[in-house]
C-alpha cells in the first residue's frame, strides 16, 4: 500500500456524528487509517449528516465511517443512507462504529437496525481495527473496482508536473 | 514634494483628490466630484483631473500626461459583474462567492451542483464579466464538473471562466472548453476546509485589467497614463488589508460602506480562536473578507431593502411611533431620484433607519454566529462563520455613513443583532465607530500598492470619531 501517491489513495471520511464531542477514538482511527495508505478527510466530532455527505461529495469519498459514542447513535443516524441517495451518492459505503449499544440490548439486534438504516457494515467498539481496513479495502474493491477514472487522470498530470 | 492623484469613476459621481507626497508622509491638497458620464466614463475622469491640476474644463487628457503620478479604479457600469459556481453550497460555492467579492466583484448569480437548462439560459441573459467556476478538492469530485464544463461550453457565454476547482480535471475542463476563454488557476479548496482564495482572486484582477477596461472604455486612461485601474471594491479592500500591517494598534478592524445600490462590509480580523470550547464547522473563513449586499442600499436598492429588512424597520418604527406607510411613501420617492436627499428632520429619520436596516442585515451576513450545546464539561459552542468579536475599529464609509456624523446609525443595529434566533452573533465586542467623513478610503486604496505606509497613515489620519449623542 505505501507505494500509493497520495492522488490515487481512496478518500474516507471520518467523524463522529449529532452533538457527541467524544474526541479520543476519532483521531485514534484517523492515525490507523492514514496508515493503512486511505486518504483521510477528518471532520472532527458534532458533525451532522449534511456535513459528512457535503464532504464525501466535493472529495469524491468511497467510505464514510461513522462513529458514535454517546448514546444516541441510532437517532443521529436515521435517514443517513436516504440522504446519501438524495445527493447523488448511491454508492457510497457505509460504516458505523462507537458505542451503539445503549443498556442490555444484544449487538446483532443493533447491528441488524443499523444495515436497516443502509448501513454496509457495523461495528462494536472493541472491533480489530487492522479487520475493518481489510474489510473497506475489498469494499472498495468491490463497488468501485481498482483502476478508477480519478486514478488514470492523475498519472498524466503527474507524468506533465515531473518534466 | 510630489504630486500625486487619485480617481475614482463611480456609477454617478467621478471622484478625484489631489495628494502631495514628501518624504514620508502624504497630504491632501484638494478634492473634487463631478457627475459620471454613462456613455463616456473617460469625460468625468478628465475633468476631475482637469480641475485638480487647475487647467480649464476641457483640457484634452493628452496635454495633462506627466503632471502627476496617476492612479485609479472604477465601479461604473455597474462594477465587476461575477458569476459563482460551486459543488456544494456551503464549500466551493461559499468560497467562490467570498474570492469573487475579495476580489471586487459582486456576485450576481450563484449555482451548485449541475447547471440546469434554466441556469444556463439565466446566465446568458445575464452576460457577467466573469464566471468563477469552482467545484471539487484536488483529486475529488469530476463529476459535476465535467457535466458544468459540457453546459458552459455549450451556452451562448462570450465572458472569461477562471477555473478554479478540481485540479485532477483542469485540463479535461479547458479541452471541453475549447470554444471559451477558460484561465485555469489553483484550487479554492484543494482539501476539504482548507481555504485558498488568492489565487482565484488574483486571476480575477488580471482580467478586470486586460478585458473589462477594455470594455469600459477606459484603455485610453490606461495608455496615456500607464496605470491600471481597480474595481473600487478591492482598492478599500487592499487598503483594509494594509492598515494592520502598518499599524499595529489597528490589528483588528471592520469598515461599512452604504451606498445606493449595495452595501459593503470589509473585515480585517483572524477568523477562529481555537479553544476547547469551540469548535469551527464548515470553512475557516480568510482574516480579511469583504462582502457585499445587493438588495441593501439607500436609493436604487431602497426597495428591496423594504422587502428584506422588514422585520428591522417595523421594529423601528413601533418604537418611533411612526405609521408604516410613511416609510413606503418615502421609499417610493427615494427609489424613483437616486440623488435625492432628505429635506426634513423627519426624512432624516426615515433615512437613518433605512441605513441601520443595511448595517443590520450586512452584518448579520458577514459575521458567524456561536450557538450551545452542553455537555459534562460544561458549554461548548458550536461557531460557523467569521469571529468578529476582536474587532476594535468599525469604520463608516461611502456616502451615508460617511456624512452620517452619529455613532448611533452603526452602534443600534448592532447592539440589536447580538443574538439572532437561536444564535448568538460573533459582532465586535467594544468597538470604537469612525467615520471616514472626506470618503478617502476608495481614493487612498488606489495608493495602496505604491506608497503603502503613507496612504494607510493618511487613512487613519483622516479619519473622525463618530459622536456619540445620537437620534
Ligand atoms: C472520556 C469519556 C468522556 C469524556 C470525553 C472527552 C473527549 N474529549 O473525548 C467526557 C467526560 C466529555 C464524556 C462525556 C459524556 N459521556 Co463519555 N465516556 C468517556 C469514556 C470514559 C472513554 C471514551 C474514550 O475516549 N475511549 C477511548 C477510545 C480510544 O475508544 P472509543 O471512543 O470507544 O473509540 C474506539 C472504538 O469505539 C472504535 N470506533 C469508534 N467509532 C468507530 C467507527 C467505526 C466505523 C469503527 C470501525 C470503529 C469505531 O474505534 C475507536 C478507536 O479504537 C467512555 C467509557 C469507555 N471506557 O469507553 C465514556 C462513555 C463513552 N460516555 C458515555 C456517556 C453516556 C457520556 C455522556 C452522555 C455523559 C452524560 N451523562 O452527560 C457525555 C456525552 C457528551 C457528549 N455530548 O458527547 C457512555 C456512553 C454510553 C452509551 N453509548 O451507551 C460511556 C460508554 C460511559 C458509560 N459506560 O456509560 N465522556
Amino acid at each position: 500500500m505505501e507505494d500509493k501517491t497520495e492522488r490515487e489513495k481512496d478518500t474516507i471520511i471520518l467523524g463522529v456524528i449529532g452533538s457527541d464531542c467524544h474526541s479520543v477514538g476519532n483521531k485514534i482511527l484517523e492515525l490507523f487509517f492514514t496508515a493503512e495508505g486511505f486518504k483521510v478527510v477528518n471532520l472532527g466530532v458534532m458533525v451532522s449528516q449534511q456535513e459528512f455527505v457535503d464532504a464525501a461529495i466535493e472529495t469524491n469519498a468511497k467510505a464514510i465511517l461513522v462513529s458514535s459514542l454517546y448514546g444516541h447513535g441510532e437517532i443521529d443516524c436515521q435517514g443517513f443512507r436516504d440522504l446519501c441517495i438524495e445527493k447523488g451518492l448511491d454508492p457510497i459505503i457505509l460504516y458505523a462504529g462507537g458505542n451503539l449499544v445503549v443498556g442490555k440490548t444484544p449487538f446483532s439486534v443493533v447491528e441488524a437496525k443499523f444495515k436497516k438504516m443502509g448501513f454496509d457494515r457495523v461495528f462494536p467498539p472493541d472491533v480489530d481495527l487492522k479487520k475493518v481496513a481489510e474489510l473497506l479495502r475489498q469494499d472498495i474493491q468491490e463497488k468501485f473496482g481498482s483502476d478508477s477514472r480519478e486514478a488514470k487522470l492523475d498519472k498524466s498530470i503527474q507524468a506533465k508536473e515531473s518534466l | 514634494m510630489k504630486p500625486v492623484i487619485s480617481i475614482d469613476i463611480g456609477s454617478t459621481w467621478t471622484k478625484g483628490a489631489l495628494f502631495a507626497l514628501t518624504d514620508s508622509s502624504l497630504q491632501l491638497s484638494k478634492k473634487i466630484a463631478v457627475p459620471t458620464t454613462q456613455t463616456n466614463l473617460v469625460q468625468g475622469f478628465t475633468e476631475v483631473l482637469a480641475s485638480l491640476l487647475n487647467r480649464e474644463k476641457l483640457t484634452p487628457l493628452k496635454q495633462m500626461v506627466g503632471k502627476a503620478e496617476i492612479y485609479f479604479s472604477s465601479s461604473a457600469k455597474g462594477g465587476l459583474r461575477i458569476a459563482a459556481i460551486g459543488l456544494v453550497p456551503d464549500l466551493t460555492l461559499q468560497l467562490a462567492k467570498l474570492a469573487a467579492m475579495s476580489a471586487g466583484g459582486k456576485v450576481i448569480r450563484s449555482f451548485s451542483f449541475s447547471l440546469t437548462k434554466s441556469d444556463v439560459a439565466e446566465l446568458e441573459k445575464l452576460q457577467p464579466d466573469i464566471v468563477l467556476f469552482s467545484g471539487g478538492t484536488d483529486g475529488g469530485n469530476t463529476k459535476y464538473i465535467l457535466e458544468n464544463a459540457h453546459k458552459l461550453e455549450d451556452s451562448r457565454l462570450t465572458c472569461p471562466v477562471v477555473y478554479a476547482g478540481n485540479r485532477g480535471v483542469a485540463e479535461e475542463v479547458v479541452e471541453i472548453m475549447k470554444s471559451k476563454e477558460v484561465i485555469v488557476t489553483e484550487n479554492l479548496m484543494p482539501e476539504v476546509g482548507q481555504v485558498n482564495i488568492e489565487p482565484a482572486r488574483e486571476k480575477i484582477r488580471e482580467i478586470f485589467l486586460k478585458r473589462i477596461v477594455n470594455g469600459r472604455g477606459l484603455s485610453e486612461i490606461v495608455e496615456l497614463f500607464g496605470s491600471q485601474p481597480k474595481p473600487t471594491p478591492l482598492a478599500v479592500f487592499e487598503l483594509v488589508s494594509a492598515i494592520p500591517q502598518f499599524h499595529p494598534d489597528w490589528s483588528d478592524l471592520a469598515a461599512i460602506d452604504i451606498g445606493g445600490a449595495t452595501t459593503d462590509f470589509y473585515s480585517n480580523t483572524e477568523s477562529y480562536l481555537e479553544t476547547d470550547t469551540v469548535i469551527l464547522k464548515g470553512i475557516r473563513e480568510p482574516r480579511v473578507k469583504r462582502t457585499v449586499e445587493g438588495d441593501l442600499g439607500m436609493r436604487v436598492s431602497a426597495r428591496s431593502l423594504l422587502d428584506t429588512g422588514r422585520v428591522y424597520i417595523e421594529d423601528r418604527l413601533r418604537n418611533l411611533g411612526i405609521e408604516p406607510e410613511v416609510m413606503e411613501k418615502f421609499v417610493e420617492k427615494i427609489s424613483g431620484n437616486t440623488e435625492y436627499l432628505p429635506e426634513t428632520e423627519a426624512e432624516i429619520q426615515l433615512d437613518r433607519i433605512l441605513a441601520e436596516t443595511c448595517v443590520y442585515y450586512a452584518a448579520l451576513r458577514h459575521a458567524g454566529g456561536w450557538k450551545e450545546t452542553y455537555t459534562p464539561q460544561g458549554k461548548v459552542y458550536v461557531q460557523t462563520g467569521k469571529d468578529l468579536r476582536r474587532v476594535k475599529a468599525i469604520v463608516g464609509s461611502g456616502g451615508f455613513l460617511a456624512a452620517e456624523g452619529s455613532a448611533e446609525v452603526m452602534r443600534l443595529p448592532l447592539e440589536k443583532l447580538r443574538s439572532f434566533g437561536d444564535e448568538k452573533k460573533l459582532l465586535p465586542e467594544n468597538p470604537a465607530f469612525y467615520r471616514d467623513r472626506d470618503y478617502l478610503f476608495p481614493l487612498l486604496g488606489n495608493l495602496v500598492e505604491k506608497y503603502p505606509k503613507e496612504a494607510t497613515t493618511l487613512a487613519l489620519a483622516s479619519l473622525e470619531i463618530a459622536s456619540d449623542e445620537g437620534m
